[in-house]
């Protein structure tokens, strides 16, 4: 990212004309979700300090913003890998352009760390098991947004969208119409700002906070002011007449997300309308005896936060989108939440019974008894799914041959932290402190910083906490820092190059993390290290730090852990010499990437060399890797590839001690880590270090990526003998279940669907006691067998049919490379020919016992 | 009687084994020499030789797909079953080619 004075952008928003750039910087979004309401809030945030003005212009469609209007910037419909452009004049641009580099290299590709999957819900309801066929009426087909099963008496919420006529000061006076709405604002803005502090759940207050935002909106407001001032229209005429505009804008955006914010919009203003008029909220939360589902047609986020929660069992939407804010909110609140097409929303009538199925997306009306049923169990395989997640959050991270990894999380501050253990973070890998230094006059006192550390320690009960000492330079500007102004600030005075200048600063730094350790397990990190005397001279500062405290009789760690991160090349081939002055070592993979590699991670032409599955990479993180060990020293890794499951056979391969991670991707992780051998793993590495470009890596990785997993074909939960199944649909889909719960398929419901469609071709009992149901499918992670009796006989294709006694389901994987389950199939096949064989799985008392009778027969050759 | 047969199912995971194996049961139950080569999943297992084909009396395809390979059996009298039929009858296949 170099300056250079470009002509400036062409295309301008309504009625401005281009201000002439001084600054320029071009950058290609980074986010996969364009530039949605969170980034442009942060974006906001960034430049605010600063006098300079400072415009967006996106380069692909012409869109121009004012950074400071997060309206704006959201209706600039920018979407990932856009080329775009800053441009920055006025008396501190310099200063404010080094500050929005900084933000635009290091904050804003993390902007979305946290945000939830929004795939993770979106299964389609194409096929459906014959138990919906036979109820097909009452079935209605959406789309889900929230998971989970949810039944009661149907609350249908209406709702009339109308704009209030005539001026709200009851007369054509357009000063005191401006005034009342500039009122209206300021008083909606104090209620947001106490909800959002008030609100316990944190992504109701991020709502909050963006609804905060919309209110404030520079351009939002300036628009409607204009309307009020100039044009004489009614408070309620300006506000329409704006919203309409920008929802405009964002409902033709291509990027789903924007076009939800559209609904925001209009929550905004009727809650103005509301305190202009005083016409009561379209939505005043009704209450309705006992529990029950919501139906409306839209739901602004207001009007879900006001419902009764404890009662609320579902939501049936209209068209709403996975990304409104409304959905969020309501996978943030567990809620059930499905959204349907307008006309089959219209059928619903108040006080029908409803099943809200999270899980296929559908609603059903009045369920039969046989659907009642389907869903009793569906509901306690999830009840078994949440205790599974629970049970996994607290195991420990390691892959399945036992190779144990530490699985840490990455956290910006304090606030932090609940995310992190809540995730089932072993540790905090990387606690970045630049945060308590930023944006503000003066630095952090030595009490703050250790109330901060100390807060993280305390919370973390023992589990290790890496600080890294301050990583700040010339592009991230402090007032109270005076660091000299750098033509290329990623290859100047950062982080540790600067400490000899600033040792106080430092030493204030370390004596707080010298207070905090008493409290428990904290090391310190030294960031962007390529020498020898550099970790000498913290180590120097360390110690006067905790002779000083010594000196004024506070209480403190006498020594803690050095470590030193690996993110120069100049110290990944300098570990046996940085080893002395270290207990342990971090690689830093993005830092060290852009060095390794001589690209800027925010150039867009180059990001196909930004790639860490470069095998010169690889071979890189290798070398380090080797030497750690000869040295002997622990070894972490805690950049932005720590997180990617599909990355971490070769991070396994490479015989790392710790991921560090967005707290996010720490479930994920650890699952994939669980399936994954070592041993394998460094086998792959060590293929992958021999390709000749990174898209053979990537091909190799996604190859091996989808291999289907190692695991004995029977296993003691996946037999249920005494099963209550009435029929061959109860049956399939309990055994389908099974797998889901027993690890062996992804998706049960695309097992149950790949079952259905071979038992629909003939059925599979075959007249001796046994059906012998089976799929393949991609769903189906390995060859497994679930056995299956019920308690009373199953006629299982029909009436007719001869009475079921047993059910074997066999789910093959749709890749299924090695012959040889296949063949432990095929014997058992063909065991089952045999009576002996049968009578003893229809007559063994016990799970062992089928188990073991099971296992024989497979083993036998 | 020697009688040689293949067995295949569309999915080739269970009921061409299911089938293999009752057919040589029920044969040699009922004192026939009987070879049963499979079409599955995992390919073709236990394949008819030249020498097996042409001293076979008979042959049995109990099959819902097509047969592989079927040019070798040119000429020859084929009873053709459903998979299903083999495994859950077989002692009414047998006794049609009894006839």
């Amino acid at each position: 990212m170099r300056s250079r004075i470009p002509p400036p952008c062409s295309a301008a928003w309504p009625n401005e004309s281009p201000a002439p750039a001084m600054i320029a910087i071009d950058f290609a979004f980074p986010l996969v979700n364009g530039l949605h309401a969170r980034p442009a809030s942060l974006m906001q945030e960034a430049c605010l300090p600063f006098a300079a003005a400072c415009r967006f212009c996106n380069l692909r469609n012409g869109q121009r913003a004012d950074v400071r209007s997060i309206l704006e910037l959201v209706a600039s419909d920018t979407a990932a890998q856009d080329a775009c452009r800053l441009e920055i004049s006025g008396a501190d641009e310099k200063k404010a352009g080094r500050a929005l580099r900084a933000f635009l290299r290091q904050d804003l590709p993390r902007a979305d760390d946290n945000l939830p999957p929004p795939a993770s819900a979106t299964v389609q309801a194409a096929w459906l098991p014959p138990v919906f066929q036979h109820d097909a009426a009452r079935v209605l087909p959406g789309r889900a947004l929230a998971a989970g099963i949810g039944s009661a008496r149907a609350l249908v919420l209406q709702k009339t969208r109308m704009v209030p006529l005539g001026f709200a000061s009851g007369k054509k006076d357009a000063k005191k119409e401006l005034r009342l709405f500039q009122d209206a604002c300021r008083e909606m803005e104090a209620e947001l700002r106490s909800q959002a502090a008030a609100a316990k759940n944190a992504t109701a207050a991020a709502i909050m906070k963006a609804h905060l935002a919309m209110i404030s909106d520079p351009g939002f407001r300036k628009r409607i002011s204009g309307l009020i001032s100039k044009k004489k229209t009614t408070a309620a005429e300006a506000i329409a007449k704006t919203t309409a505009t920008f929802s405009r804008t964002l409902r033709s955006s291509p990027s789903a997300y924007l076009r939800e914010r559209a609904g925001d919009l209009e929550d905004i203003a009727d809650r103005l309308y509301e305190k202009l008029y005083g016409q009561s909220t379209p939505y005043s939360p009704r209450t309705a005896p006992g529990a029950h589902v919501v139906v409306a047609a839209s739901l602004p986020p207001s009007a879900l936060l006001s419902l009764d929660r404890r009662r609320l069992h579902g939501l049936v939407l209209g068209d709403v989108g996975l990304t409104s804010h409304t959905a969020i909110l309501a996978r943030a609140f567990d809620i059930p939440t499905v959204a349907l097409p307008a006309p089959a929303i219209k059928e619903i009538s108040e006080g029908e019974e409803l099943t809200v199925d999270g899980q296929r997306g559908l609603v059903c009306r009045e369920p039969g008894p046989a659907l009642k049923r389907y869903y009793k169990a569906e509901r306690s395989k999830l009840q078994r799914q949440g205790l599974q997640l629970a049970r996994l959050k607290g195991q420990q991270a390691q892959s399945a041959d036992g190779c144990r990894i530490e699985i840490a999380a990455n956290i910006g501050g304090a606030k932090e932290l609940a995310g992190a253990w809540r995730h089932g973070a072993e540790a905090i890998g990387l606690f970045r402190t630049e945060t308590l230094f930023l944006e503000r006059d003066t630095p952090p006192d030595e009490d703050e910083q250790f109330a901060a550390y100390r807060q993280a320690v305390i919370s973390a009960k023992d589990r290790p906490v890496i600080i890294r000492t301050l990583d700040i330079g010339g592009d991230k500007p402090l007032p109270y820092l005076s660091l000299p102004q750098e033509e290329n600030p990623n290859l100047g005075c950062r982080a540790v190059r600067f400490y000899s200048e600033q040792q106080d600063l430092i030493k204030c730094q370390l004596r707080a993390i010298l207070r905090a350790a008493r409290h428990g397990n904290l090391k310190a990190m030294v960031p962007m290290v390529s020498a020898v005397e550099e970790v000498r001279l913290l180590r120097r500062l360390l110690a006067e730090a905790g002779a000083e405290l010594r000196e004024r009789k506070i209480p403190h760690a006498e020594n803690i852990e050095v470590g030193i991160m690996v993110e120069t090349p100049a110290a990944a081939f300098f570990l046996d010499r940085l080893s002395p002055e270290a207990t342990f070592f971090s690689i830093g993979s993005n830092d060290l990437l852009q060095y390794f590699m001589a690209v800027d991670r925010g150039n867009a032409k180059l990001k196909d060399l930004f790639d860490p599955l470069h095998p010169a990479f690889l071979r890189l993180l290798f070398q380090v890797a080797a030497e750690a060990k000869k040295a002997g020293r622990w070894l972490g890794l805690c950049g932005e590839m720590a997180g990617d499951p599909a990355f971490l056979p070769l991070l396994l391969g490479l015989g790392l001690d710790e991921l560090s991670m967005a707290s996010g991707q720490i479930p994920k992780v650890k699952a994939r880590l669980r399936q994954l051998k070592s041993d394998e793993c460094r086998q792959l590495l060590q293929r992958a270090m021999q390709c000749s470009s990174p898209g053979e890596v990537h091909e190799m990785l996604r190859d091996f990526n989808d291999q289907p997993v190692e695991a004995e074909v029977v296993a003691p939960e996946l037999i249920r003998l005494d099963s209550t199944s009435r029929n061959a649909g109860e049956a399939i889909k309990e055994l389908c279940d099974l797998m889901e719960l027993g690890g062996r398929v992804h998706d049960s419901k695309a097992l149950e669907e790949a079952v259905w469609r071979r038992e629909q071709q003939f059925a599979t009992d075959l007249g001796f006691g046994f059906a012998l149901p089976h799929g393949k499918a991609t769903t189906v992670k390995s060859c497994t067998i679930a056995f299956l009796r019920p308690r009373r006989p199953i006629r299982w294709s029909g009436k007719n049919s001869a009475p079921v006694r047993a059910v074997l389901l066999i789910a093959i994987p749709a890749a299924a490379k090695g012959q040889e389950h296949l063949k432990l199939i095929a014997r058992l096949s063909r065991r089952l020919m045999h009576e002996d064989f049968r009578e003893e799985l229809l007559s063994l008392r016990d799970t062992d016992g089928v188990l073991a009778a099971l296992r024989q027969c497979l083993r036998e050759s | 009687m020697r009688i040689v047969a293949v067995t295949a199912c569309s999915t080739g995971i269970a009921h061409t084994y299911m089938a293999a194996e009752q057919l040589v049961k029920t044969a040699r139950h009922l004192g026939h020499q009987i070879k049963v080569e499979t079409q599955g999943a995992m390919g073709i297992e236990n394949e008819l030789s030249r020498e097996d084909i042409n001293t076979a009396e008979l042959v049995i395809f109990a099959a819902d797909i097509a047969v592989q390979n079927r040019e070798r059996f040119a000429n020859m009298k084929i009873v053709e079953v459903a998979v299903q039929d083999a495994i859950k009858n077989p002692a009414a296949l047998f006794s049609r080619l009894a006839e």
